[in-house]
């Protein structure tokens, strides 16, 4: 195997050789040459004047060793080989590459990217695993949503569990007219939302009952508005509700909830 | 039908009471307030007449020149009355210049528009201290902020430091320069305009800027009928000249006393508590990296009371907060990446966490 590895690399070699030989000079040759530049009109030679200078003397080589020597001596120009010993670090290094390259010059790397196909479909499966259980990976990187526990419950009042009747009688009797329209109110909703006509959710608004009720029994449209805006007005206008006028608007929520029971509708059909 | 199952949350058609399936509206005026039952009066009790007239002409003046966006008025004006600044977002072409001149237009108060290019300077929008030589001391030169309505278009063109130059005034409505604070009138609007990030050349705002706007509104393209509708006006000649034609309807002194009336409006203490709810769901929502200060509920408490005013009533309802949550909320609140790379946008998420929260009744 590593006289293999040996020949591979002398061909690559040769290769390149051949390349430098052959097509770099071609290369060079082809980059576009400088223009010449332009001769001057009239071109006239001079001669230079003749070197008239007392020739440099050469010294003597007693004397150019006897100078060696003399610098020779000084600590400036005396080298010292330092043989430095590799450290721990370098070592375990220097060992990890051999091992690394003995594995990949071994037969077992024969199966490496196998081993890697594998890899790459388990971490694909603990990916779809975590993903599904919704497990925030990013909280393990420190990049996680700040998130502050809620100190409240979002949710309230479930209007198919209220005691109505008991409710209702309660506020009246306190004089607490504006609860009690509220839950006057809310009662017409429940039987809205049993007899199906709404679709109860706890975050729709009292207009998104309206349009329901308005595209399922177009004739309660107007009733059902005037009973909305005069909760709204005495529930969040907080609007001061006298007993007689708490009255009527109790009788006209009894009214239209009257209206729109299954035995009126199959009375009136 | 869902009240948020529009695609945008801005979209009225679907919390307004305007239209064929809404609440009838009372009358603004108390005086002529029907009597729906014997001894009780479901009417405002403050009167509301003048606002609604004033705020009908404003709509009338720009609506000569803007075709549909009723909902886009509606949030301006809001935002006007809640004395708030309005950051306007939309493709290139879809009038959001011309939305925010008109408004200025129509308001007969000082006025002027600032572009943003990346090489502005603070001291182009702020001012700048002048040294005379013959009194031998500096004067301060105001900049163009220094009006009461100021245009600023494609802000998010614009440097860094002249952001950040932008954020005391548009928060403390003041200007500091060598040592000494200047003041803005009042009115101080801003409105800016911007391009969608993903378009040449424009960066995000930074959160501390983004979180001083009342509204960040989406401009969309028109309907088609709309867009008929301004072919036919453009063939018919319009142009410049009908720009001229807009009056100022609203001076400074009645846009303080209509603002005045806006701030006595009613809050029941469930709205209230409903409205720290969809804020405080922001904080704890898992898709969102940055939820909504308390600014935010600030914020939709006060644009809630200003669009109840407008709406005719005196008290704040759980619709006139779930019709402003999207416009308060979306420029506030940061996806995170996963969310972003999922697709996912402010708005639905908004949109997840009014559902979540049950409305007060």
């Amino acid at each position: 195997m590593r006289k293999a590895n040996t020949s591979r690399l002398a061909a690559t070699g040769l290769g390149l050789g051949v390349w430098l030989a052959l097509v770099a000079p071609a290369a060079v040759g082809a980059a576009p040459r400088p223009a010449p530049h332009p001769a001057p009109a009239r071109f006239v030679a001079h001669a230079l004047p003749p070197d008239l200078a007392t020739p440099a003397q050469a010294r003597p080589p007693a004397a150019v060793q006897a100078r060696l020597n003399e610098l020779g001596v000084q600590r400036e120009f005396r080298y010292a080989q330092v043989e430095s010993q590799p450290s721990a670090w370098d070592l375990f290094w220097a060992r990890f590459w051999r091992q690394v390259a003995r594995w990949l010059s071994s037969r077992s790397y024969q199966g490496f990217w196998k081993w890697v196909l594998y890899a790459l479909f388990i971490g694909a499966a603990v990916f779809i695993v975590l993903k599904l259980l919704q497990v925030d990976l990013t909280a393990a990187f420190g990049r996680a949503p700040r998130r502050a526990a809620l100190d409240y419950d979002t949710a309230a009042e479930n209007i198919h569990e209220l005691d109505f009747a008991t409710r209702l009688r309660e506020a009246e009797d306190t004089g607490n007219y504006r609860l009690a329209l509220r839950l006057g109110y809310l009662e017409l909703l429940k039987k809205l939302t049993d007899q199906g006509l709404i679709d109860w959710q706890p975050d729709k608004t009292n207009h998104a009952y309206l349009r329901e009720l308005a595209d399922r029994r177009p004739a309660a449209r107007a009733p059902f508005g005037e009973l909305t805006r005069q909760f709204e007005y005495v529930w969040y206008g907080e609007l001061a509700l006298p007993a007689a006028g708490y009255r009527q608007a109790r009788a006209a929520q009894q009214q239209l909830g009257q209206q729109l029971s299954p035995a009126s509708r199959r009375a009136a059909a | 039908m869902d009240p948020l199952s529009s695609s945008d949350l801005n979209q009225p058609d679907s919390f307004a009471p305007a239209g064929a399936d809404a609440l009838p509206t009372p009358p603004a005026d108390a005086s002529a307030a029907q009597a729906s039952t014997a001894d009780t009066t479901f009417a405002p009790r403050t009167d509301l007449s003048s606002l609604t007239a004033r705020t009908q002409a404003v709509r009338q003046e720009i609506s000569r020149i803007i075709v549909g966006q009723a909902d886009l008025l509606e949030l301006l004006l809001t935002a006007l009355l809640a004395d708030g600044h309005v950051l306007l977002e939309g493709v290139p072409g879809v009038a959001k210049t011309l939305t925010a001149k008109l408004l200025a237009r129509t308001l007969a108060v000082p006025f002027s528009r600032i572009q943003f290019t990346p090489d502005l300077m603070p001291a182009d929008v702020l001012g700048t201290s002048i040294f005379r030589p013959a009194q031998g001391d500096f004067e301060f030169r105001p900049g163009p902020i220094f009006a009461s309505v100021v245009l600023i278009d494609e802000i998010n063109r614009g440097p860094a430091k002249t952001q950040s130059a932008l954020v005391e005034v548009i928060e403390e409505r003041t200007v500091t320069q060598d040592v000494q604070a200047h003041r803005m009138s009042s009115p101080f609007v801003v409105l800016a305009t911007q391009n969608p990030i993903e378009q040449e050349g424009t960066y995000r705002l930074p959160e501390a800027q983004l979180d001083r706007f009342l509204f960040k509104l989406n401009v969309g393209y028109p309907t088609l009928a709309e867009e008929v509708q301004i072919l036919q006006g453009h063939h018919s000649g319009f142009g410049s000249l009908a720009l001229e034609q807009v009056q100022a309807v609203l001076s400074a002194q009645d846009l303080a006393a209509l603002r005045q009336q806006v701030g006595q409006q009613r809050v029941e203490a469930n709205v209230l508590e409903y409205i720290a709810k969809i804020v405080g769901q922001t904080r704890a929502h898992k898709a969102l990296y940055l939820g909504a200060s308390p600014r935010a509920s600030l914020a939709l408490l006060n644009g809630a009371k200003a669009l109840a005013a407008l709406r005719g009533r005196d008290f704040v309802t759980p619709e006139d907060v779930q019709f402003l949550a999207a416009p308060v909320l979306r420029h506030r609140i940061m996806l995170t990446p996963e969310r972003e790379m999922e697709g996912g946008t402010p708005d639905e998420v908004v949109k997840q966490i009014v559902q979540s929260v049950e409305v007060p009744r």
